[in-house]
C-alpha cells in the first residue's frame, strides 16, 4: 500500500489529476451545472479534435522533436475532405481514407525534411506551415465550404446510447465522434506500449546516441512519427467535419499552440523521452476543464487566455524547481560517517609527520 | 592457433574528415581472457570499439575473423548476434526506461515479432540478472539508481544475448574502490565460464590486477601484443608513450606566508570538515581516489555550488562567495577537470575562449571591446604558452588537447589570480605538454601565486606538489609534507 | 577614359570592401546581400513602372521596419539557443497599454504632446516589463525558452484580449501617427527608427562584452557560467532588450495602422524565425550576424512586394516563403555533406 502511494506521490500524471480534480471540484461549487452530463457531453465534444491531435503531438514530444504545422495539416485535410465529398463521393469510409492518406502525406513531408535532411524540426515545420496555409487559403481563397452531403452530416450526428439530461427534454447520447477519440488514444498507447516501435521511440527520446549503438535506426522511428501523426490529424479533420457539418480553411489558426500546451500540461517534456497517453489525456482534459469552467462561473471569455498561460507557466516552473531541488539533494561524495575510526587515522598521522 | 581465437582482426584502418584514426591495426582475443586494450587518450582504442560494435565501417582491406569466420559489414546488430557486447564508459543506457526494459531493449531488436511481451521483458532481465548473480528492482526507472548500478545494468544487458565477448571501455572510471572490487570479482566470475573480456583502462594498477594478456596501440598504431609476465608498469607505459615518462621532480619548499584559509568546510552529500590552509607562492596538491570529494570542494571554493558551512579567509580577510564571479573578482581562479564541457566553448575561436574571463580588461568604459587590446592581448598568451598553431580565429574543437588545455590556462591567467586551482591539469594530452604545464605551473608559483593542483596522478603530484592534501570519502584524511614522499605512502591514505 | 573609370570602379570596390570590413560582413552576408541585390534588380527589370516606382519604395520603406525590428528581437534570442514567441503579443500588448492611456489622457482634454509622451513612455516601460517577465522565467527558473514564452505569448494576448474585448483601441491623437507615418528628411521615420535599432543591436550584441558573452551562452551555458561569467544576469538583460524591440515595434504599429489590437504582426512571429535562420543564425544557438537578419528581412520584404506587384497571390506568396526557408536549409545541410566528404578526401589524398 505504502509503495503504491509513493508511486502515485511520484508520478507527474497523477499530480496532474489531482490538479484537474480539485479545479473540476472548485468549477462545481461555482456552478451545479458543471458536473452534469449534459455540459460534460458539451466539453467533450468540442475537444475532441484537440485531444486527437495531441495524441500525435505526443509521439513527436517523445522524439524531442516539435511540429507547429499541424494547423495548417489539418486545415488542408478539412478542405480536401470538402471539396471531395462535395464534387466527388460522400462514401464515408472513403471520407476517411481521403483524410487519412492527405494527413499521412503531409506528416511525411515533414518527416522527410526532419529525419534525412536533418533540418532542425522547428525550423522544417515552420516552412512546411507557410506552404500549406498558403496553399489553403490560395486554393479556397479563405471562403468555407458548405453543403457537405446529407449522409455524412447524418453520420456526424450518430450517437451510442441514449439517456436523459437534466434541462433538456430530448435524450442524448455520446457522440459517434467520441469513438474516434477512444480508438486514437488506444491505438497510440498500444504502439507506445507494446511495439517495438513505441519503446524505440521512448529509447531516442532518453537518449539518441545509445539507440543508434544497439541498432535502433532512429531516422526510420522519427519518420514514422511524423507520418502517424500525419495520419492521426488526418482522421482528425474529418472528425472536426463531422462536428461542424462545415469547412473553414481560417478556424485553425494558432490552433498548434494550443495543442502543444495540453501535451505539455500533460506532463511531456520538451527534450524527449518523457510523457505518456494517460498523462496527454488527463493534460487535455484540464485545458478543457478550464476554459469551460470559465465559461460556467460567467468570468469574461478573454480571461482564458490567461489563466491557460499562468496555468502553464506554473506547472512547468514546478516542475523544474522540484527536479532542481532534488538533484540538490543527490549525494555526490559517500562520506566517512565513522568520525571515531577517522579521528584515529589522523591523530596516528599528525603523529607520524612530526616524528 | 587460429581455431582458439575468438576475435581475429587484422589490418583494421580508419579514416576520418580530417584524421587517420587507425592504421593497420590488429587485435586476437582468445576464449575466456581477459585482454587489455591499452594506449593514451587519442591512441585510437574507442575507434576500434566501434568497429568492433559495427557503429563505424572500416576502411578497406579489413579482415575481421568472429570464431574463424570472416565477418563482412559489421552491424551494431550483427556485432550482439555474435556474442559481442559492448559496455560503453557513458553505458549507453536510457534513463526514462526501466531497469528491466534497459536489459531487454537488445533483444526486441531485429526480431521478427514487433509486439511487446512485458512478461518476457521481465523474465529476459531476470536471467540476464540470475546468471550474473545480481538482484536489482527491475520496475525501477534507470536515472533513479546509483552509477555503480546503472553499469551493473549495463553489463547484465550483455548477457541477455550468448555472449563471448564483453567489451568494457574505462568500466571503473566512476566507480568507488569498493565497487571496482566487485566488478572485478564479477569480471573473474566471467572468465572462469568461458566468456572473454576486453578490458580498457588507464588505471595500469587496475590492468595489471586483472589481464591476461595486453595489446597496446599509439597514435592509431599497432604497437604490439605482450601477456603479463612479458611487461611490468615501466615496460608498459614506456610502449604506451613511446618512451619512459620521467616527470621531472621539483624542490620542495616550506613555507610559512598563509593567504587562504579554509576552516570546517563542510557540503552535505559532497564533503565533511574541511579545513586547511594555502601559502603564498606554494602549489599544494590534492589528492585521492575519484569519488573522494576533490572536485566538489573546488566548485564549492570557486562559488558554482556553494557550501553549507564554514569560513573562508583570503589574507585574513573572510571571504563570502556565491558566484564564480565573486571568485574571480577576488582573484580566485578555477580550470575544471571536463576540458572539453566546462573549460573550452569548443566551437568558438581561440580569441573567443581566451578573452571570456577578461572582457572587461579588453573593453573600454562604455562596454565596447575593442579590436586592437583583444589581439594584443591573444597574440601575448599564444606567444607565453606557445600556443600552435598560431591562429588566433582557429575554433578550439580543433586543436590538440594539450594546446586546448592551454588555452584554459590562458584564459584564466588573463585575469591574473592569486589563487589558481587546477582540476587534473594534464588529463588526456601528451608527455610533451605535460612537461611544459609542470613547469609553467612552478614558474607561475615562483613569482608568488598560490598554486592547488588537484590530480589522481600520483607521480604528478609528486613532481610538483610542496605539500599534498589526501581525501578520502569528503575528509581530509591527511595533510603529508611534499618532500621525499612516496606514491605508497599517499596511497595508503587515500585507501 | 576607359582606364579611368575602371580606376574608379576598382576605387569603388575597395571601397566597398572597407565599409564592409568595418562591420564585420563574412561571406554568408555578402552571399546573402547578392542575392538581394539580384532579386531587386530582377524585380525592377521585370517590373520598372511599378516596382521601382517612387510609391512602392516608400510604401516597402514605411511597411518593413516594424518586421525587422520584431526579427531582431528574435534573432538575439535564437542566438541563445533559445526561442522567444511572445514577440508579437508583448508587441501589441505594450501598445495597446499606452494607447489606452493615451486615449483616455485625450478625451480628457489633456495636450497632445503630453498624452503622446505619456503613451510612448508606457509602451516602452510595458515592453521591458514582458521581457523582464520572460527573462525571469527562462533565466532564473530554468523553463525552456520555447514553452516559457509558449507561455506568456497567451498571457499577453489573454492581458490584451481582457483590456480590448477583442477590438481595436483607436483615437490617439494625430501627433502620435509621426511614429509610423511621417519622414525626417526623407526618411520615413519607421526606417529611421529601424536603422537605430539596428546599429543599437550590432554594438551590443557583436561589439560589446555583454555581446560577447551572450554568443558564449549561445554554444556552452556550462563553460560559460565556469568562466565566471553570471549567466543567469545576461541572459535575463537579453530577454529584457529583446522586449524592449517588441515595444518599438508595437509603437511603429499603432502609429502606422493608427489603432492598437492584439492580433496585429501576428504573421511576423514565423516570419521572423525565417529572417533569422535565413540570415544565417544557428537555430541551436551561438552563431548570427546582425546584418544577415537585417539582409534577410530586405530581401523577404523585396519578395513579398514584388510578388504582389505582378499580381502574386498573397498566399502564394506565402508559399513561395515556405520554400526558401526549407531550399536555404536543404542547401546547408547538402554543403555541409560535401565539404565533409571533400575533407575526407584531401586528407587521404595528401596521406
Amino acid at each position: 500500500m505504502n509503495r503504491i502511494l509513493t508511486t502515485i506521490r511520484k508520478s507527474k500524471e497523477m499530480n496532474i489529476l489531482l490538479v484537474l480534480i480539485v479545479i473540476s471540484i472548485i468549477i462545481s461549487i461555482f456552478n451545479g451545472s458543471f458536473l452534469t452530463m449534459g455540459n460534460l457531453l458539451d466539453v467533450v465534444k468540442s475537444n475532441i479534435v484537440l485531444a486527437i491531435m495531441s495524441m500525435g503531438m505526443l509521439l513527436v514530444l517523445l522524439t524531442g522533436g516539435i511540429d507547429v504545422s499541424i494547423a495548417s495539416v489539418i486545415s488542408a485535410v478539412t478542405v480536401v475532405v470538402g471539396q471531395f465529398m462535395v464534387h466527388v463521393s460522400s462514401n464515408i469510409v472513403l471520407v476517411f481514407i481521403v483524410g487519412v492518406l492527405a494527413g499521412s502525406l503531409m506528416g511525411l513531408i515533414n518527416g522527410l525534411l526532419i529525419a534525412k535532411l536533418k533540418i532542425p524540426p522547428i525550423v522544417a515545420t515552420l516552412g512546411t506551415m507557410s506552404i500549406i496555409f498558403g496553399v489553403v487559403l490560395y486554393l479556397t481563397n479563405g471562403t468555407w465550404i458548405t453543403g457537405i452531403p446529407q449522409n455524412f452530416i447524418d453520420f456526424g450526428r450518430v450517437t451510442i446510447g441514449k439517456f436523459n439530461v437534466a434541462g433538456s427534454d430530448q435524450p442524448t447520447g455520446i457522440p459517434i465522434q467520441f469513438l474516434f477519440l477512444v480508438l486514437a488514444a488506444a491505438l497510440t498507447w498500444f504502439i507506445l506500449k507494446y511495439t517495438v516501435i513505441g519503446r524505440g521511440i521512448y529509447a531516442i527520446g532518453g537518449n539518441k546516441e545509445s539507440a543508434e549503438r544497439i541498432g535502433i535506426n532512429s531516422d526510420n522511428l522519427t519518420l514514422f512519427v511524423y507520418v502517424y501523426e500525419g495520419f492521426l490529424i488526418g482522421l482528425a479533420g474529418v472528425v472536426h467535419t463531422s462536428i461542424m457539418r462545415q469547412v473553414d480553411p481560417n478556424a485553425f489558426i494558432g490552433f498548434e499552440l494550443q495543442v502543444i500546451a495540453a501535451v505539455v500540461l500533460g506532463g511531456a517534456s520538451v527534450l524527449g523521452g518523457y510523457g505518456s497517453v494517460f498523462g496527454t489525456l488527463v493534460g487535455v482534459s484540464l485545458f478543457c476543464v478550464i476554459n469551460n469552467g470559465l465559461i460556467l462561473m460567467h468570468i469574461p471569455v478573454y480571461w482564458q487566455k490567461i489563466v491557460v498561460g499562468v496555468v502553464l507557466i506554473t506547472s512547468i516552473s514546478v516542475d523544474v524547481i522540484q527536479k532542481r531541488m532534488q538533484e540538490k539533494k543527490n549525494v555526490r561524495v559517500d562520506i566517512d560517517e565513522n568520525i571515531q575510526r577517522f579521528a584515529r587515522t589522523s591523530v596516528s598521522k599528525e603523529v607520524k609527520t612530526q616524528a | 592457433m587460429a581455431q582458439n581465437m575468438l576475435l581475429e582482426m587484422h589490418h583494421v584502418s580508419k579514416t576520418f574528415p580530417g584524421v587517420k584514426a587507425l592504421q593497420d591495426i590488429q587485435l586476437e582475443i582468445q576464449h575466456g581472457e581477459i585482454h587489455a586494450l591499452i594506449g593514451e587518450n587519442g591512441a585510437g582504442k574507442s575507434t576500434l570499439i566501434k568497429i568492433l560494435s559495427g557503429v563505424y565501417q572500416p576502411d578497406e582491406g579489413a579482415e575481421i575473423f568472429i570464431d574463424g569466420e570472416l565477418q563482412k559489414d559489421i552491424t551494431p546488430l550483427g556485432s550482439l548476434k555474435h556474442g559481442i557486447a559492448v559496455i560503453y564508459q557513458d553505458f549507453s543506457l536510457f534513463p526514462n526506461l526501466t531497469v528491466a526494459e534497459n536489459i531487454a531493449m537488445v533483444s526486441r531488436i531485429g526480431r521478427k515479432t514487433k509486439i511487446i511481451n512485458w512478461k518476457e521483458t521481465h523474465n529476459i532481465a531476470k536471467n540476464a540478472l540470475a546468471k550474473l548473480e545480481l538482484e536489482l528492482p527491475l520496475g525501477t526507472t534507470l536515472s533513479e539508481l546509483s552509477v555503480a548500478k546503472q553499469q551493473l545494468v549495463a553489463i547484465a544487458r550483455a548477457f541477455v544475448n550468448d555472449v563471448k565477448l564483453i567489451v568494457m571501455d574505462e568500466p571503473t572510471s566512476a566507480l568507488s574502490r569498493g565497487e571496482v572490487e566487485s566488478l572485478f570479482s564479477i569480471i573473474r566470475n566471467l572468465k572462469e565460464r568461458g566468456i572473454s573480456i576486453l578490458f580498457i583502462s588507464h588505471k595500469l594498477d587496475e590492468l595489471f590486477a586483472i589481464s591476461d594478456r595486453f595489446t597496446i596501440l599509439r597514435d592509431g598504431k599497432y604497437i604490439g601484443t605482450f601477456g603479463e609476465e612479458e611487461l611490468d608498469d615501466d615496460r608498459l607505459i614506456s610502449l604506451m608513450v613511446g618512451r619512459r615518462i620521467e616527470y621531472k621532480i621539483f624542490d620542495k619548499r616550506t613555507l610559512n606566508d598563509p593567504l587562504f584559509e579554509v576552516h570546517n568546510l563542510n557540503k552535505a552529500g559532497n564533503f565533511k570538515d574541511i579545513s586547511f590552509t594555502l601559502n603564498r607562492g606554494e602549489i599544494l596538491g590534492i589528492t585521492g581516489l575519484v569519488g573522494a570529494g576533490r572536485s566538489e570542494l573546488a566548485q564549492a571554493i570557486f562559488g558554482l555550488s556553494p557550501s553549507d558551512t564554514g569560513e573562508i579567509l583570503l589574507d585574513g580577510e573572510p571571504l563570502h562567495i556565491e558566484s564564480p564571479e565573486q571568485s574571480v573578482a577576488h582573484g580566485i581562479s578555477y580550470i575544471p577537470e571536463n576540458r572539453l564541457t566546462e573549460g573550452l566553448v569548443l566551437k568558438k575561436s581561440m580569441t573567443d575562449n581566451i578573452c571570456l574571463t577578461v572582457l572587461n580588461k579588453i573593453s573600454n568604459n562604455r562596454g565596447l571591446i575593442g579590436k586592437e587590446a583583444q589581439h594584443e592581448l591573444v597574440d601575448t598568451w599564444i606567444h607565453d604558452l606557445n600556443i600552435k598553431p598560431n591562429l588566433p580565429n582557429m575554433i578550439a574543437s580543433k586543436l590538440s588537447g594539450g594546446n586546448q588545455q592551454r588555452i584554459v590556462l590562458s584564459k584564466w591567467l588573463a585575469t591574473e589570480p592569486k589563487i589558481l586551482i587546477v582540476d587534473e591539469p594534464t588529463n588526456g594530452i601528451d608527455i610533451g605538454a605535460k612537461a611544459d604545464i609542470h613547469q609553467l605551473l612552478r614558474d607561475l608559483s615562483e613569482q608568488g601565486m598560490s598554486i592547488i593542483v588537484i590530480s589522481s596522478e600520483l607521480p604528478e603530484i609528486l613532481a610538483i606538489a610542496d605539500r599534498v592534501l589526501v581525501m578520502r570519502r569528503g575528509r581530509i584524511a591527511a595533510t603529508l609534507d611534499g618532500k621525499n614522499l612516496t606514491q605508497e605512502e599517499i596511497m595508503k591514505e587515500a585507501l | 577614359m576607359e582606364q579611368n573609370t575602371q580606376q574608379t570602379v576598382e576605387n569603388e570596390k575597395k571601397g566597398l570592401r572597407k565599409l564592409f570590413g568595418k562591420f564585420h560582413l563574412e561571406t554568408k552576408e555578402l552571399v546573402l546581400l547578392w542575392i538581394f541585390l539580384g532579386i531587386f534588380i530582377l524585380m525592377s527589370i521585370i517590373s520598372p513602372g511599378r516596382f521601382l516606382s517612387v510609391y512602392n519604395l516608400q510604401s516597402m520603406a514605411y511597411q518593413f521596419p516594424e518586421f525587422g525590428i520584431l526579427a531582431l528581437s528574435m534573432m538575439v534570442i535564437i542566438v541563445t539557443g533559445g526561442i522567444n514567441l511572445s514577440i508579437t503579443y508583448s508587441a501589441t500588448l505594450a501598445s495597446i497599454l499606452g494607447a489606452v492611456v493615451m486615449v483616455s489622457m485625450n478625451k480628457a482634454g489633456a495636450p497632445e504632446l503630453a498624452s503622446v509622451l505619456v503613451g510612448v513612455f508606457i509602451i516602452i516601460v510595458a515592453s521591458l516589463v514582458t521581457g523582464a517577465v520572460n527573462g525571469l522565467i527562462v533565466a532564473h527558473i530554468g523553463i525552456v525558452p520555447m514553452l516559457a514564452t509558449l507561455g506568456t505569448m497567451t498571457l499577453f494576448e489573454g492581458i490584451s484580449l481582457n483590456i480590448t474585448k477583442g477590438g481595436a483601441i483607436s483615437g490617439f491623437p494625430n501627433m502620435f501617427q509621426w511614429f509610423g507615418n511621417s519622414s525626417i528628411i526623407g526618411i520615413p521615420v519607421p526606417l529611421f527608427i529601424f536603422v537605430l535599432v539596428i546599429i543599437a543591436t550590432y554594438f551590443i550584441l557583436q561589439r560589446s562584452t555583454f555581446g560577447a558573452k551572450v554568443y558564449m551562452i549561445g554554444c556552452n551555458p556550462t563553460a560559460t557560467r565556469f568562466s565566471g561569467i553570471n549567466v543567469k544576469k545576461t541572459l535575463f538583460l537579453l530577454y529584457v532588450y529583446s522586449g524592449l524591440l517588441t515595444g518599438l515595434a508595437g509603437l511603429v504599429m499603432a502609429s502606422r495602422y493608427n489603432s492598437a489590437k492584439e492580433s496585429y504582426g501576428y504573421t511576423y512571429l514565423l516570419q521572423s524565425v525565417s529572417a533569422a535562420v535565413l540570415g544565417g543564425t544557428d537555430i541551436s544557438g551561438g552563431f548570427g550576424k546582425v546584418f544577415g537578419t537585417v539582409i534577410s528581412v530586405l530581401i523577404l520584404q523585396v519578395i513579398s512586394s514584388g510578388l504582389n506587384i505582378f499580381g502574386v497571390n498573397r498566399f502564394i506568396t506565402d508559399v513561395i516563403m515556405g520554400m526558401i526557408l526549407i531550399l536555404v536549409l536543404t542547401i546547408n545541410f547538402i554543403n555541409n555533406k560535401r565539404e565533409e566528404k571533400a575533407l575526407v578526401t584531401k586528407k587521404i589524398v595528401t596521406a
